[in-house]
């Protein structure tokens, strides 16, 4: 399945409209939300094929989010993928626990815009 | 000196004597008597004084066993005095008091010195003492007078009192022991155990793996080990002295040392290094992003030198980009956090994900880098976005100490059970006594003070990943001529064993998913 709609949670204003110049010229449908909470609403409220998450987040931090999204018994958004994006690195107990529920885990600063194409096109 | 087998005591010997010595003087009078009467009946003296006769028999018998009797006694209390001491010294039971050497009648018979000896024989050997006041009183020791018991619990109220922790292992691995300073707490199946994080492979239990494979006695010593992760409260961290025994009943013992205080206030140096280090991950993120952006989207209105400076921009970004990477491996490293997740990878693979960073980088700077690194080779076990730091680092080394249209080369080979990766510069080399500091941290030869910038950790940490990997690094290198790096890996095949049995730590190698996007290194450039 080829992927069209992107959620995009990230709280640094020039890296998320970094991402959103380049995915809407590579003409997908983006969303982009700011804080934490916003974050979790949209992705509850809409079925998105990718949503990029960011871990250190203003109001619910990205680990909560998946948490809250997947950790429980039924998986909320069944038909998403999810990359994550930080330049925190976690130690590893909490980066394992990410990645167990996550498609990607990546470090945005060594990511550029065309890097993040390739990936999403691989994930797709 | 223990008790004799079959119940046998010393102590019979000498009741024992006493009776032979009855009896022979018994029948000795019996037969001196009857001798004697047979003398006076034969010479008729029986007949004419048979009063006197009787008299000298009774005399004969009574002052002959007084004699006999008296004799015994001088002759046998020397040997039972000596019977007593040994008894005594054996720790046979016995309501006797033994004998005390500094009485005057030792003095006299010449048997102190033999009392003292038995004695002293007796206090070097450890199992024979059933100490009681009278023995010390009568050796005229100063031992305090204590009881096994006693002895013990004072040990264990000593060691509840340290701070250093005291742990005793069995051949089973099972503690048997522990004082209260030790980091060790109860499972749910009520059996104690070690609470120390141990840093990647080199834990306890790997060691005493060694050791119960090829040592008898063995020691290893462990820094800097947390008992819990750096969330938690009251954290502490221990330096671990341990010590492998074969076959003792105590068979490992551990030694903490609690260096918390020491330990803690770097730990929030680094802490604050690594902070500051990810707080310069942001404007990077967008330098790097917005470069690759512009310089696509400019590529037919820029002028050549103009696509040159934004070439030099892209590699300046870069750069700064793996110094960042340093740094936070660095303090990870330093705080025993930097753990590798090996996978199955070939070092060919590894290369392509930093291929055009480095032929970027040398481009620009105006060197020839030939890259030979076979497809073909037997493959590796490498945390790859690790791995290719440092070989990013060893390139980016030789650019560095060469100069403008030196040529570096990269050769990849295989040396038995492990693939080599050798790089070479022609640029300005080292002597030796350089060479040899070359992988301490913030260690900058003092020419390359005067002539390059650089921070000296970068050679650290790749030395500490290379190491995490179970590999080697090696420098050789003449002044003036230039330098060869080589890293040396072993094979997937000599290690996958060990990796598949070994912790989770490497989880990455078992639940290696295909597709699963985790190698940020895979998208550098």
């Amino acid at each position: 399945m080829a992927i069209k709609t992107i959620l995009i949670i990230e709280d640094d204003r020039f890296i998320g409209e970094m991402y959103v110049r380049s995915l809407k010229k590579a003409d997908y449908d983006v969303d982009w939300m700011v804080d934490g909470n916003d974050g979790l609403i949209a992705a509850r409220n809409k079925t998105y094929d990718l949503i990029l998450l960011d871990v250190m987040l203003p109001e619910r931090r990205g680990s909560d989010i998946l948490m809250a999204l997947r950790g429980g018994t039924e998986d909320l958004i069944p038909h998403s993928k999810v990359l994550i994006l930080t330049n925190f690195e976690q130690d590893d107990e909490s980066r394992l626990a990410m990645e167990k529920h996550a498609n990607g885990y990546l470090i945005k600063a060594e990511i550029t815009p065309s890097k993040l194409l390739a990936v999403i096109q691989q994930l797709g | 000196m223990a008790v004799a087998p079959r119940q046998v005591f010393a102590k019979d010997a000498v009741p024992r004597l006493k009776r032979t010595a009855t009896n022979l003087i018994i029948l000795g009078q019996l037969l001196f008597v009857a001798g004697t009467g047979a003398l006076m009946y034969f010479t008729n003296v029986f007949l004419v004084y048979p009063e006197a006769a009787i008299a000298i028999l009774l005399l004969q018998a009574i002052v002959g066993t007084i004699i006999a009797i008296v004799t015994y006694h001088i002759n046998a209390q020397p040997l039972k005095d000596l019977m007593a001491a040994i008894i005594h010294a054996s720790g046979e039971p016995s309501a006797q008091t033994p004998p005390n050497p500094n009485e005057t009648r030792f003095a006299k018979n010449g048997f102190k010195d033999a009392l003292q000896i038995i004695y002293a024989l007796a206090s070097k050997t450890p199992d024979s003492q059933e100490p009681t006041t009278a023995k010390d009183t009568a050796t005229g020791l100063s031992t305090p007078t204590v009881t096994p018991d006693q002895t013990h619990s004072l040990i264990e109220t000593a060691l509840n009192e340290t701070i250093c922790g005291f742990v005793v292992m069995d051949h089973q691995r099972k503690i048997t022991f522990a004082n209260k300073a030790a980091p060790v707490n109860i499972d749910q199946s009520g059996a104690s155990q070690l609470s120390l994080l141990f840093n990647g492979n080199d834990t306890l239990n790997a060691w005493l793996d060694e050791c119960e494979k090829s040592a008898v006695h063995a020691e290893h010593t462990w820094v800097r080990i947390p008992n819990k992760l750096p969330e938690d409260e009251n954290r502490r961290f221990f330096d671990v002295i341990a010590s492998y025994d074969k076959g003792a009943e105590s068979e490992v013992v551990l030694t903490l040392v609690d260096r918390t205080d020491q330990y803690s206030a770097g730990e929030q140096e680094l802490d604050f290094i690594a902070f500051a280090a990810h707080e310069l991950r942001g404007p990077i993120t967008v330098i790097r992003g917005y470069l690759d952006v512009l310089q696509d989207e400019l590529k037919d209105v820029l002028r050549d030198d103009q696509s040159e400076l934004f070439r030099r921009l892209t590699v300046s970004a870069n750069r700064l980009s793996s110094y960042i990477n340093n740094i936070l491996n660095t303090s990870r490293y330093d705080r025993r956090h930097l753990k590798m997740h090996l996978t199955e990878t070939s070092l060919a693979d590894v290369y392509d994900t930093i291929r055009d960073d480095m032929n970027l980088r040398s481009s620009a700077q105006g060197r020839l880098l030939s890259v030979d690194i076979p497809t073909d080779l037997p493959h590796i076990a490498a945390d790859q976005a690790s791995l290719g730091e440092v070989i990013g680092n060893l390139i980016d080394n030789a650019i560095k100490y060469s100069n403008e249209g030196g040529a570096i080369n990269a050769k990849a080979t295989v040396k038995g059970e492990s693939v080599e990766l050798a790089i070479e510069d022609h640029g300005i080399g080292m002597p030796g006594n350089v060479v040899s500091n070359l992988f301490q941290k913030f260690y900058r030869s003092h020419r390359s003070r005067e002539t390059v910038a650089g921070t000296g950790i970068g050679l650290y940490i790749s030395k500490a990943i290379v190491e995490s990997h179970g590999g080697t690094i090696n420098v050789s290198s003449e002044d003036g001529k230039g330098s060869t790096f080589t890293i040396s890996l072993p094979t997937y095949q000599s290690v996958a064993d060990k990796l598949k049995a070994g912790d989770n730590n490497n989880e990455g190698l078992i639940d290696h998913q295909k597709g699963w996007i985790n190698n940020h290194s895979m998208f550098r450039g």
